[in-house]
Parts: structure tokens; C-alpha cells; sequence
């Protein structure tokens, strides 16, 4: 069993994505390997009020219920989000999704927090992407940011009963969040998309890798397999999988029994 | 690396084509295992100028076991446009050829240059060449078709030894920490004049845009390169620079984007023949060229 936390639906308005729909993500998924991909469409980043959005995901996969969770997205400036929020559990929706830098709030801000807090009391994780795209190459209608990992790491303690996923991280080990011993302990996690295990471009022997360190440190629990498709190739945390130095239980818990059981499958 | 699973296998000669060919699509799935497995050049990798280098060049080397790399083509590079004084330069290629003694089967270098040195460029790079390096590595203190750099050309295309120049088309807010960084018209330029040298454009995926690079090589000399390195793993990204340049000008390399690296071509839209190309028969011709060949043969 193999679960994507990490896949979209939908159009990115900048370049054009291949395997961006239902049935071709599904089939992306078959070529790669992969039993199940979290989905949300990506537009609902770029709507003021995402509602409509989270509906026509939860339509759009319904014919493929085995394969595509649907994650709802969130936007804590949009009025009444907290309807939003009670929809998206009635549609199904396994978790929910917050863009800060592109609906514009702090991601340590009130709320952010009001959002996380209400999700955790639902028993949703919330995920976070670090980022959508490279901000190296962004279109200038784009805003063109990551998000702040201290400000991530900031939300994580104020919150400390949520789930927070912060797919397409790098680097990781020596990230803020990593870096804070009283979050160590915490349900967050990061994914395989972006992050190097064993080498990464250093400049003294304390940097030369990342995931393997964090590995090392004792921090396997918080990572989980994602791709970032239809952004990214799948076949970059499909090789990392491959050759993550953990033993044969903590594979299995990075493949898809973390994921499983914080999304209550 | 694909594998095809093929089931029912007394009903396919009855299908029509069209049908099989999409069943075989339908049912291929990428198989990591045998991509990892199979043999890789690294053109474009580094160690550093730096303690415990030594540290550095065996981790480089144990790492890239994992995924078949077996030979590293690396360099001690000066960033940041940095205008450094000739001194500088040595100590840096002298790490390189001592990383070469100490992993002779795995590790080949590059020469790294600054061209406002003129003649102390010029003997730093025959110096070089002789003690075993197999090629040129620019970064963005000039960019590539400066005529600055008309005597390093001159010598590359003389030795036949490739130039690998550190290049992207960043966003302006990023662009602005390395005004001088090479893009792909600055190649196609430099390729005009010097159509014999033979130039790589690094990291397709060092950050920027990638299509607009690309298309900026499409009237390149063929003797124009690009390698798939860099942290950026967009779907699509190897596919695109092989439809606009070729499969033969296509390389393999990490910069530190070990596994992401590994991973982009072996899930890009290729036949295997393609794929074989990038991870080895480029290079191998490559280094041909110059009399030179894999440090090891190429095993399966």
C-alpha cells in the first residue's frame, strides 16, 4: 500500500500540467505505482471564497472513491468559513488545506490558528504546502512565496493538538521546525516531494545531508511519502522510498500507515 | 525504467493495434528498482574547497552508490559573481585533483575559471587538463558569450574538453544577486561564434524558467548541451528540453539533487534507448572526443 499526501487536480494558470485530471491522475497513479493520492483542486488556492471549489472536488472524484481523497481548502478571511468547514466534513473531505501566501493571512496569525484549532477538534489534519512552485520562476501575477517554516513551527505551538502536513519542504533537517526540540514530539510531518536524503549541495561536514539526518536524529515519524504530482514527476520520491535508510516497520509507516490513520481511513 | 505487464497473454494477438498499444500503456509501471540499478555519468557534481573535503568526496561517492552513479564530474567553484584575485583559483582545482587521486575510478574534474584572468586563466586550464581534468567549469562572473571568454572557447575547442557554465533564467528578484548569470541566447551566441566548442548549459532545474531557456537554445550549434540537474522537479521538464534540443544533448547530473535527479529521468515520457542516452551515451561521447572514456564500462 502506497498513499500520496501530496497530488492535485485541476489547472495551474502559469504552465501546463499533464495527469491533471481524475481519471489521468488515476492513471499516473497506476504507472507509478501508487494505491491512493490527496487531492484538492488547485484553483480553490486562487479563489477568494474556495467553497465551490471543495463541492466540485468532491463531485469530481466521487467516481473514484477507492483511489482520490479529497481535501478541502480553507480560507479563514472568506466570512463564515466556519460553514465551509462543516460542508467540507459532510462532503467527505479527509482533511483540509490553508495557502497563506496566496489568500494573505500569517500563518501564524489568529486565523490560521482559528482554522487549525477547529480542525483539530474535528480530528482533521490540516495541510500546508511549503510551497506551490519554485518561487525562482514565478510568474509575476504569482505571488511567489514559500511559506515561513518558523511561522509553521509557531502555529504547530500554538496549536499542539493538530495535524500539520507541510509537503514540499527542503531542507528539513536543519529547517526551523526541526530545529525546535519542543515540537519534536508533535503530530507534523513533511513529505518526500522536494527533500534530499543522503547528499545535498553543502559547504562543511555538518550540512552534507538532510533527510538522512533528520533520520538519524529520530525523526522518521514525521515524514511521509508525497509526490507534489501533477506539479512534480512522481519518480523522485519513488527513489527516495527506495533507498530511505529506515528499517522495515518505519517504512511501512512512511508508505501509508501514518497517512491511514491521520486520515482516518 | 519501465516495465510492462503484460496478463492474458493468448488474447492480445487478437486485438486490434490501437488497442494494444493502449493496453501496454495502460499497463506499464515504473520500475525503481532496475532504474536505480542502471549505470550513471554525473557530469555535473562538486567538492568543495573546504575542511574535511576528504569527508565530503567519499560521502559524494557512497551516496550516488545507491543509485548506480559510477563516476562523478565535479568542481570547487567560486559563487556569488564573486571577482576573486587569480590566487583564489588554484586552491580550489587543486582540491579537485586531489579528490581525483583519492577516488581515481569515481571522481574526474573540472577546471573552474575565472576569464577576466586572461593568461593566468589560459595556463590555470592547460595546468589543469594535463594533471587529468576533462573539462571547464564557469560560473557567474562573466556570462558566456562575453568576449572575455573568446581565449577559453579557442582552448576548449582546441582540446576538444567541454565547458560547463553555471546558467537559469531566475525570476528578476533572484536575478539580482547574479546580474551575470548565463541563459540559454547567451548559449546559442556563444555557439554562433565557437560552434565547434562544445558548452552545457547546467541544471535545467537550478531555478528559473526552464521553457524559456530552453527555447532560447533551440538555433544552438549541436554541440550545445543541457543536464537535467537542480532541486526543481517539474513534470514534463526532460521531456521538454529533449523535444526542443534532441536526446543527444541531454545529460545526467545531481548538483546535489541526488535522488530528485535519478528519479526526473527515470519517470520522464522516454523510450530506453533515451533514457541510456542521458545517463551514459551523451557523456560517454562527450569525453570520446577527447580521446577519454568512462572511468568504468557501463555494465548492463
Amino acid at each position: 500500500m502506497l498513499i500520496d499526501v501530496n497530488a492535485w487536480l485541476g489547472t495551474w494558470p502559469f504552465r501546463s500540467l499533464r495527469d491533471n485530471t481524475p481519471d489521468t491522475l488515476v492513471a499516473r497513479l497506476d504507472r507509478s505505482g501508487i494505491d491512493k493520492a490527496v487531492v484538492s483542486y488547485i484553483e480553490a488556492a486562487f479563489h477568494r471564497h474556495p467553497q465551490s471549489a471543495n463541492e466540485r472536488l468532491a463531485r469530481d472524484v466521487e467516481p473514484h472513491g477507492d483511489r482520490l481523497i479529497p481535501v478541502g481548502t480553507i480560507n479563514p478571511l472568506s466570512p463564515h468559513w466556519e460553514d465551509d468547514l462543516t460542508s467540507c466534513i459532510d462532503l467527505g473531505m479527509k482533511g483540509i488545506r490553508l495557502f497563506p501566501q496566496y489568500h494573505n493571512y500569517q500563518t501564524d496569525g489568529a486565523e490560521s490558528r482559528s482554522v487549525v484549532q477547529a480542525c483539530a477538534q474535528c480530528n482533521l489534519p490540516v495541510f500546508i504546502p511549503h510551497r506551490l512552485e519554485d518561487t525562482r520562476q514565478h510568474h509575476w501575477m504569482d505571488p511567489g512565496q514559500s511559506v515561513d517554516l518558523a511561522q509553521i513551527a509557531n502555529l504547530i505551538a500554538a496549536v499542539p493538538d493538530a495535524a500539520i502536513i507541510i509537503p514540499n519542504a527542503r531542507p528539513l533537517a536543519r529547517s526551523p521546525l526541526w530545529m525546535r526540540e519542543d515540537l519534536r514530539d508533535l503530530n507534523w510531518y513533511f513529505d518526500l516531494s522536494l527533500a534530499e536524503i543522503h547528499y545535498g549541495l553543502h559547504k562543511s561536514t555538518n550540512a552534507m545531508k538532510d533527510l538522512g539526518y533528520l533520520i538519524e536524529e529520530g525523526g522518521a515519524g514525521h515524514i511521509l511519502f508525497g509526490t507534489h504530482l501533477p506539479f512534480s514527476y512522481a519518480g523522485p520520491a519513488l527513489v527516495k522510498l527506495a533507498i530511505l535508510p529506515v528499517d522495515e516497520e518505519t517504512l511501512e509507516d512512511i508508505k501509508y500507515r501514518t497517512a491511514a490513520k491521520l486520515l482516518n481511513l | 525504467m519501465l516495465f510492462v505487464v503484460l496478463t492474458n497473454h493468448q488474447k492480445l494477438s487478437k486485438l486490434p493495434i490501437a488497442n494494444l498499444q493502449q493496453l501496454v500503456k495502460l499497463t506499464m509501471i515504473l520500475d525503481i528498482e532496475s532504474g536505480i540499478r542502471c549505470p550513471k555519468i554525473d557530469m555535473h557534481c562538486h567538492v568543495w574547497l573546504m575542511d574535511g573535503w576528504e569527508q565530503s568526496a567519499d560521502h559524494l561517492v557512497a551516496s550516488g552508490d545507491m543509485l548506480g552513479i559510477t563516476e562523478y564530474w565535479c568542481s570547487s567553484v567560486i559563487q556569488q559573481g564573486i571577482l576573486a584575485p587569480f590566487e583564489d583559483v588554484p586552491p580550489h582545482n587543486d582540491t579537485i585533483l586531489r579528490a581525483m587521486a583519492r577516488h581515481p575510478k569515481r571522481i574526474r574534474g573540472w577546471c573552474f575559471l575565472i576569464p577576466g584572468h586572461f593568461q593566468d586563466a589560459i595556463d590555470e586550464a592547460e595546468r589543469c587538463l594535463d594533471a587529468g581534468m576533462i573539462g571547464i567549469k564557469l560560473y557567474n562572473q562573466y556570462r558566456i558569450d562575453d568576449p572575455v571568454l573568446h581565449p577559453i572557447l579557442e582552448l576548449a575547442s582546441e582540446r576538444r574538453v567541454p565547458i560547463l557554465q553555471h546558467a537559469g533564467y531566475p525570476v528578476p528578484e533572484h536575478r539580482a544577486s547574479q546580474p551575470l548569470i548565463s541563459h540559454g541566447i547567451h548559449f546559442s551566441e556563444a555557439s554562433e561564434k565557437y560552434p565547434d566548442a562544445i558548452l552545457v548549459h547546467a541544471h535545467i532545474g537550478g531555478g528559473g524558467d526552464w521553457e524559456h531557456t530552453v527555447r532560447e537554445m533551440r538555433q544552438a550549434s549541436p554541440n550545445v548541451y543541457i543536464d537535467v540537474s537542480g532541486s526543481n522537479l517539474d513534470d514534463g521538464q526532460v521531456e521538454y528540453a529533449v523535444s526542443e534540443l534532441g536526446v543527444e544533448r541531454v545529460l545526467f547530473g545531481t548538483d546535489g539533487t541526488m535522488a530528485g535527479s535519478v528519479g526526473k529521468v527515470l519517470d520522464a515520457d522516454l523510450t530506453e534507448d533515451e533514457r541510456e542516452h542521458i545517463f551514459w551515451t551523451n557523456a560517454e561521447r562527450i569525453l570520446a572526443q577527447q580521446g577519454a572514456t568512462p572511468t568504468e564500462p557501463r555494465t548492463s
